[in-house]
């Protein structure tokens, strides 16, 4: 038993910390833009498709897909950008807009990835050298402490970016106040569509390393993740980079010890049912922000 | 005031004409689809699409009255219908009752929902729309994950050989017109009024005496029994009720995207958006089979980009004079 | 119009804080039947969160309203609106999507008179606010200064007892200025009790019986129109802040 929780544990790490960059990358994007993206989860399995594809026609090793991913996902959000944000801040109801353009989206994009890759779920079998590794008393696969140490890579670098670089306190402080920022003389036009193009490279590279943790993946997966982001968005605080990084450890832990006590669905309830809970209980998440109507 | 009398005649005259043109039209459009509709079978023409043409004209509606005249928008709407058609199902399979007298329960059951739900009409947009998406996913898998006794476990139910396609076609087609005349009524009644109040300003309502909590309640359930009515007879329609296409979410998709397609906030919107996006989509489904959910996808973007009011809300921004007139 | 003896409007010992921030720090304040009781202080004295709290949609952290002897403490806003209590606020807060009609029937929504005669009652008061041509827009549509007289008419529909003014002439043109100061003449000659707040000294003088002057939460000075122009303490507060 104790081997098992031990197991949870550590996978909760990993897990959690895959959780966390879905929620990061969706934060900032709501945060900077107030867009709840609905697609984000399609992003995030378009990471893992590419790297799929990366790797059975070119044979690609999926680390060097994770550059690839990030260049051409962060071009992508900036050509997105362009293409439908700005209309929608000229409209009656912004908010309303955007979760349906949003919706619409990842309707679009599961219904070309489905098209693409047939309703199968899809897998890379890249073998590490050696498959897994010891820590501890328990065996962890290479794939997934790979992934974990991708993950505390870009989160740190994320960090240091947002806090310690111009940019991103820029980023930062838009989220904060967007009018007052541009008294201040930045172009939040450029900032927007930066943010917007972080947010869509980071879920691109969030995708690869989903690749690597869990065994597979289809089309469908992203409104699955699309729901894991939202919860930790919430339990975070909207718009809160760091409440986010640590809701989504604490998400992934949960939920990798639900299964370890409790069956699969029931482990989903409860995922869900956190959900719903905190915001009605404890509407400001983590670290606040307001709910109510 | 000198010029009250003389002025309060004319405009009383003016207000009933507005009155008698807004309901001679709604009358006329009521009449022409109630007519339509009764002779489909009669002329033998495509009864499965006219039911569903019915079906989304009546969700479409319903739940325009949580998102355009509440304010709302309710991504788990999905949830209300597929717990109307397992209500059916378990009271039709299990229990043995005739459908006709299991329907009003699904109605019920709607409302329960609703009910239920209530606690988070108080959450603002974002948190309310996703808060909706996971309470209909709960719903769900609370529903797969129960007793195969009770809900058929993935294999869902069936209700028999009781599938009599022209009786439920038509009792489709009454409910369609019960929800068109409650929206209708709504959108004249003081509670229409109040409802809207709350939308554009909750506290201020609340501060010229609106009891914000039950008006939203109200919308609410009205909202909650309409898509529960018609889970229950497109089950009876279809025969077989299961989780995957009760709580399917594309329902609430292809309902979101026609109730905005016609226009939030006017009875004749969700109506004209409905007709037009299913035509849409029959023909598209005819010559494109695949690229179906595509389409859907690619139209949403293109309504919220280019027609972000809908058809009928478009014409009445161009025409605002026009709002007394069109239903 | 007399100025009875009886109370309207009644604040006893009023504290309210957001977080660290002391907004009122034990507001003690009388208003009688069918005075203008004009509040004036500078930016962050309290004068909305008062009128806030007295109308439920704050509630005090310690204190007692009451309204015509009734203890309103802990009731929510539409209580004390059926208690006979309207309010305009600083930034119009009209029914942006609804008709100028429909704006002003969501207050007597309730009432057994039926539609026709509430939408008479309508059109007269939008008539007396000179906005009778353009009752069938959107309120959305309207000027900002329109849009303040949408609110007094609203305000005017069920007929309350107290009425309260937040900053009616707030970035209002002049010529509309004096329109409102004449309308607010009205209402008070009417008998209703108005707490009006205002930066506009001139119009606050020539409206109010009374005048009661808010500083950091508390009322530092409450007199006579005479009284409080010359008292010290207000001038101090005013230019010293």
């Amino acid at each position: 038993m104790e081997l098992l929780v031990l197991n949870g544990l550590v996978n909760g790490l990993i897990v959690g910390g895959v959780y966390a960059l879905i929620g990061l990358s969706l934060t900032l994007l709501y945060g900077v833009l107030r867009i709840v993206n609905f697609a984000h989860g399609e992003f995030v399995i378009g990471g893992s498709f590419l790297a799929y594809v990366l790797f059975s026609s070119l044979g690609l090793a999926p680390l060097l897909a994770l550059p690839v991913a990030a260049i051409t996902f962060f071009a992508a959000g900036w050509l997105a950008y362009y293409v439908l944000i700005p209309r929608l801040a000229r409209s009656d109801d912004p908010e309303i807009m955007s979760f349906l353009m949003m919706y619409g989206l990842s309707l679009a994009l599961a219904a070309v990835m489905l098209l693409m890759f047939e309703a199968d779920s899809r897998s890379i079998d890249y073998a590490f050298t050696p498959i897994s590794m010891k820590v501890g008393p328990i065996y962890v696969s290479t794939a997934r402490i790979v992934a974990f140490g991708v993950t505390i890579v870009i989160s740190a670098a994320l960090a240091w970016f947002l806090y310690r670089t111009l940019p991103g306190k820029a980023l930062r402080a838009t989220i904060m106040n967007r009018e007052a920022i541009q008294i201040v003389g930045v172009d939040v036009e450029k900032l927007s569509a930066f943010a917007f193009a972080l947010a869509t490279g980071i879920a691109g590279v969030t995708g690869v390393l989903i690749a690597l943790v869990f065994p597979a993946f289809n089309a469908f997966s992203g409104a699955e993740y699309s729901i894991i982001g939202f919860i930790v968005v919430v339990l975070g605080g909207l718009g809160n980079p760091v409440g986010a990084l640590i809701a989504g450890v604490i998400y992934g832990l949960a939920e990798q010890l639900a299964t370890v006590f409790l069956p699969q669905a029931l482990a989903q309830i409860v995922g869900f049912g956190i959900l719903v809970g905190t915001i009605l209980i404890r509407p400001t998440g983590i670290l606040g922000w307001r709910v109510q109507r | 005031m000198e010029l009250e009398g003389n002025a309060a005649a004319p405009r009383a005259a003016e207000r009933d004409s507005a009155r008698r043109i807004y309901f001679t039209l709604a009358a006329i459009i009521g009449g022409l689809v109630s007519v339509y509709f009764v002779l489909v079978p009669v002329f033998g023409l495509n009864l499965a699409f006219h039911f569903y043409l019915m079906l989304w004209i009546t969700m479409a509606s319903a739940f325009n009255v949580a998102s355009g005249f509440s304010g709302y928008m309710p991504f788990g709407y999905v949830a209300f219908y597929g717990v109307g058609a397992f209500t059916t199902a378990i009271l039709v399979q299990k229990l043995g009752f005739p459908v006709l007298a299991a329907l009003p329960f699904s109605g019920i059951a709607g409302v329960v929902l609703g009910l239920l739900f209530a606690p988070t009409l108080r959450l603002s947009g974002i948190y309310f729309a996703i808060v909706s998406l996971a309470l209909a996913s709960i719903c769900r898998l609370i529903i797969t994950n129960m007793p195969e006794e009770i809900t058929g476990g993935s294999f869902g139910l069936q209700l028999g050989s009781r599938a009599e396609p022209v009786l439920s076609f038509y009792v489709m087609m009454l409910v369609m017109l019960l929800a068109l005349g409650t929206i209708l009524w709504l959108s004249r009644s003081r509670l229409g009024k109040a409802l809207r109040a709350v939308r554009d300003d909750a506290e201020a309502a609340d501060m010229m005496g609106v009891n914000v909590v039950r008006v939203r309640l109200y919308g609410w359930l009205i909202a909650a029994f309409f898509p529960a009515l018609c889970g229950g007879i497109e089950a009876w329609y279809t025969n077989v009720v299961d989780t995957e296409t009760a709580f399917n979410t594309l329902t609430t998709a292809k309902t979101v995207i026609y109730a905005v397609a016609g226009g939030l906030g006017t009875v004749t919107g969700p109506i004209v958006g409905a007709i037009g996006m299913v035509w849409l989509d029959e023909l598209i489904w005819r010559q494109f089979p695949r690229v179906n959910l595509l389409i859907l996808g690619i139209a949403t973007i293109a309504l919220v980009l280019f027609l972000p009011r809908g058809i009928v809300g478009t014409l009445l921004r161009r025409r605002p004079q026009w709002r007394r007139y069109i239903p | 119009m007399t100025v009875t003896t009886t109370t309207a409007i009644e604040v006893h010992e009023l504290h309210k804080h957001f977080g660290g921030l002391v907004a009122l720090d034990g507001i003690e304040l009388e208003a009688r039947a069918g005075e203008v009781l004009g509040i004036i202080g500078v930016n962050g004295a309290g004068k909305t969160t008062l009128m806030n709290c007295i109308c439920g949609i704050y509630r005090a952290d310690r204190g007692r309203v009451s309204i015509g002897g009734r203890d309103m403490t802990g009731l929510s806003p539409h209580e004390i609106a059926h208690a006979g209590v309207g309010r305009t606020f600083q930034v119009p807060r009209v029914f942006r999507k609804m008709s100028l009609i429909d704006n002003l029937l969501v207050p007597v929504l309730d009432r057994a008179e039926p539609d026709r005669a509430l939408i008479e009652r309508a059109e007269a008061m939008l008539e007396q606010m000179r906005l009778i041509e353009l009752r069938h827009n959107f309120a959305e549509e309207l000027s900002g200064g329109q849009q303040k007289l949408l609110e007094m008419a609203r305000m005017l529909m069920p007929e309350p007892r107290v009425v309260m003014l937040d900053e009616p002439f707030a970035g209002v043109h002049p010529t509309l200025c004096r329109f409102m100061i004449e309308r607010i003449e009205a209402i008070a000659a009417g008998g209703k009790t108005v707490l009006l707040i205002s930066h506009d000294l001139t119009s606050i003088y020539r409206l109010s019986h009374r005048v009661a002057a808010l500083n950091q939460g508390r009322v530092i000075a409450e007199g006579s129109v005479d009284e409080i122009r010359g008292n010290p303490a207000v001038v101090e507060a005013y230019l010293g802040a």
